[in-house]
Parts: C-alpha cells; structure tokens; sequence
C-alpha cells in the first residue's frame, strides 16, 4: 500500500475551544474515503486543518502528507503538493475574475515546480476543456469568483477548479449540501473521472446522498472529534437506517 | 471631455465651471509615495451639465494624503457621480471630504457620491466625511462610504489555491482600485 496521507492522534480546534480529539486516519493513493457524521462532530474542522486555515490551531498531533510533515507547510505549499479542498461555503472575490482567478493559481504552482507560465493559448484550451466538464458556459470564464452564483454554480465551481488543478488528494467538504439532483450529478461525475490509483479523495458528508454517486473504499464515522468507526458501505446503511445514534462514541 | 490626472505628473485644476449641455469625465489617481493636498471645486452651471469624477489612492507608507472636493449643483436638470477609492497602507493617513451642494432651483438634480477605504495595516488612517446640502425638492442624491480590511476567508481561498499570500493580497488591491483605474487606462496597481 502506497500511503499518502497519514493523520496521527490529531487534537485541533479554533478559539480556544478543543474540537478534533485525537483523530487518527491513514489513506492510501487509489483511495476514496468518506467521512460521515452528526453536525458539530468536526468534519469541517479536519478539512479547515488539512487545508490550513490560519484561524483553526493544532493543538498536539502529527500529520504526514507524501512522507511530508503537512502541517509545517502554508496553505499555497499544500496545494502546490496536490492537495485541494471544495468549500462547503465557496468564499465570493469581487473584481476578481474566474479567468484571472485560475490563471494566477495554475502558474504559482508552475512557478513552484520550476515551470514556464502556461502560454495564453495553452491556459485557454485547458479553461475550455474543463469547464466543459462541470458543463459551464463560455460566460462563466468572465465572471467574478462565485459572487452571484447560484448555490449549484458555486459547487460546479469548486468542481471545475479541482478539475484544473488536478490535486492529488481532494477532500469535498460537504459538497452535496443544497445541491439538486441534477448539480450533484454533475459534481460526482466530475469526482469519479478525476479518480485514479494515483490519487484520492475524502468526501465529507452528513447524509448518503452523495455517497450513492461517489462509491467510497471506506467510511469513518466521526463522532465528538474522535473517529468512532470505520467499515464500508454496510456503515452508510446503518446510519440511515438507525442515525448516528447507533454509533457509539 | 476625458481627462486624467496622475499627481506628480500633472497637476489637478482647483476649479472647474460646467456650462450648459457640457459633459466632464475625471479621473484623479494619487499613486504610491505621493503625499498631496487636494482641494477642487466643480461648479454646474448650466441646464443639463454633467460630471462623473473619480479617484484612487494608494498609500503604503507614510504618506498623507488629504482630498477635498465640492460639487455645486446651481440650476436644473444637473447630473454629477463621485467615486474615491483608496488603499491605506503603512501608516499612511488618508482623508476625503466631499461636500454636494444642490441650490434652492437646481430641481431634478441627480447626484451619487461613494467613497470607499481598504485598510491593509492597523496604523494606516482613512477619514471619510461626505455631506450633502440640499436646499431643492424633487432630487435624487445619496452618499455612501465604507471602511474595512482585505478579508481573511478571501485570502485564504485564493491560498488554498496556490495564490501565495502577497500575490493574493495585490489581487484583493488591484480589484478594489480596478473601478477606477480602468478608467485612467490603468490595468495594475504595480505601476502606479
């Protein structure tokens, strides 16, 4: 097994307040995992601590990313190593167009990596390409980051952008909330043909939903900041079956 | 008439009298490093006048920078636009006072007056005092000016990305300013 992501008795909060209690996980590449849970149990927290986010503070813990120590690295390091996070609440930039957005992201990376900027030409075919695969218009290139979208559009959004970001190890934090059927279609389509042995994802959810369109390898329960089970997709029937109440933690 | 003025290069008139049917469109840019005192007059004289004045500053050090403007509206049927936007850094201070001035007979005046401050340090200042002095019925006029910080959940989206920090900060700057600056033939904050 070729581990890429290994969280080691994680403690992390925000405010003071302690909120991830000794989480431990291991994903290996090629995996899918899901992560499920009543609200409050921490699910955005792990993503907030595996994104970066400065507001959020890791208390005792370890966690190795590619034989990297992850929580050294600043949030633009971790996504020029192939991690990407889908916003549960993709944030609005005014004056800032998708066009613009993209072009700044894609050449950081390449800049990262020792790499000529993408040539106008190059960086439009590849726009193109993968709007169509979240089916966005030509329009949408043009306009400003997520203000005035839709809460389906917002999620393609966060679905085109991984597209062209091709990451390594995606975590979807509770993509499928307030989506229709329809957006979350477009969104586990875009999900499943990004998956690949070389790759993998932690899909946060609180319902099965989503999980009907993206399979998961393994499904953890997290209960009061800790993972209280770990099983497969018998674990998904139980909870919505009997709820998270028959899980203990 | 389109004009532009970058201080330091050009130097602004201290007032202007619009007569009737006249149109002026006025971009005044105060780049980084320029500390001025800016004091400008636009008088709309005649029927059917028009002005659409904006401004952008940029200060990151410890410039002062001091903005005064009045809008009079002397007879009917005049429109006047005022846009300032300005980016305080460092321990800069930044003040704008707009006054507009709508006389007893200048019915149907429109007039629209923004102001806006984006502050990037704790010990940058940004003073903002808009008035309007109306003394006619069957206007329409408003001011609004508003003062905040770069947002932090932007900063960190555009970083989850791959924007390094500063790059994501220029960006948050350059669309702030873009309103103005397109208008000046100005596409990046950096060469001001």
């Amino acid at each position: 097994m070729d581990t890429l992501l290994e969280i080691r008795d994680l403690h992390a909060g925000i405010e003071g307040k302690e909120i991830l209690k000794g989480v431990n996980l291991t994903i290996n590449r090629g995996e899918v995992h899901a992560i499920m849970g009543p609200n409050g149990a921490g699910k955005s927290t792990l993503s907030a601590v595996l994104a970066g986010r400065p507001d959020y503070k890791v208390l005792s813990g370890s966690v190795s990313y590619d034989g990297r120590d992850l929580l050294a690295m600043a949030p633009e390091e971790r996504s020029w190593a192939g991690i990407f996070l889908s916003f549960q609440y993709p944030v609005e930039i005014p004056g800032v167009s998708i066009t613009n957005f993209m072009k700044a992201a894609l050449n950081a990376r390449r800049k990262a990596a020792g790499l000529p900027e993408l040539k106008p030409a190059e960086f439009l075919k590849l726009l193109k390409e993968k709007m169509a695969f979240v089916q966005m218009k030509g329009e949408f290139a043009k306009r400003e980051v997520n203000v005035g979208f839709s809460g389906g559009e917002k999620k393609r959004n966060e679905i085109f952008q991984m597209a062209m970001l091709e990451p390594v190890l995606s975590i979807l934090d509770e993509t499928d909330s307030g989506l229709d059927v329809d957006a979350l279609r477009i969104v586990a389509d875009g999900v499943n043909r990004l998956r690949s042995p070389q790759t993998a994802s932690i899909v946060i959810t609180h319902y099965q939903r989503l999980l009907e369109y993206i399979v998961p390898d393994v499904v953890h329960v997290l209960k009061n900041g800790r993972i209280v089970a770990t099983g497969g997709a018998e674990l998904v029937q139980q909870i919505e079956t009997q709820g998270y109440d028959s899980i203990d933690g | 008439m389109d004009s532009v003025y970058v201080i330091g290069r050009d130097a602004v008139p201290s007032f202007l009298r619009l007569a009737e049917g006249e149109s002026l469109r006025m971009t005044i840019v105060v780049p980084e490093g320029e500390s001025c005192r800016l004091a400008l007059e636009i008088d709309l004289d005649g029927p059917g006048a028009s002005l659409d004045l904006a401004g952008a500053t940029l200060s990151s050090g410890g410039e002062q920078v001091d903005i005064s403007v009045v809008v009079r509206h002397n007879v009917p049927g005049c429109h006047s636009g005022q846009l300032f936007k300005s980016v305080v850094g460092g321990s800069a201070k930044v003040s704008f006072n707009g006054l507009v001035y709508v006389a007893q007979d200048a019915v149907r005046t429109v007039a629209h007056q923004q102001n806006h401050s984006l502050l990037l340090s704790e010990t940058a200042v940004a003073e903002s005092r808009p008035q309007l002095e109306i003394y006619a019925d069957d206007v329409e006029c408003s001011h609004g000016a508003t003062t905040g910080y770069l947002n932090p959940e932007e900063l960190f989206y555009m970083r989850s990305r791959g924007i390094p920090e500063d790059e994501a900060r220029r960006m948050q700057v350059e669309a702030f300013l873009a309103p103005v600056l397109l208008r000046a033939g100005i596409d990046k904050a950096d060469s001001l």
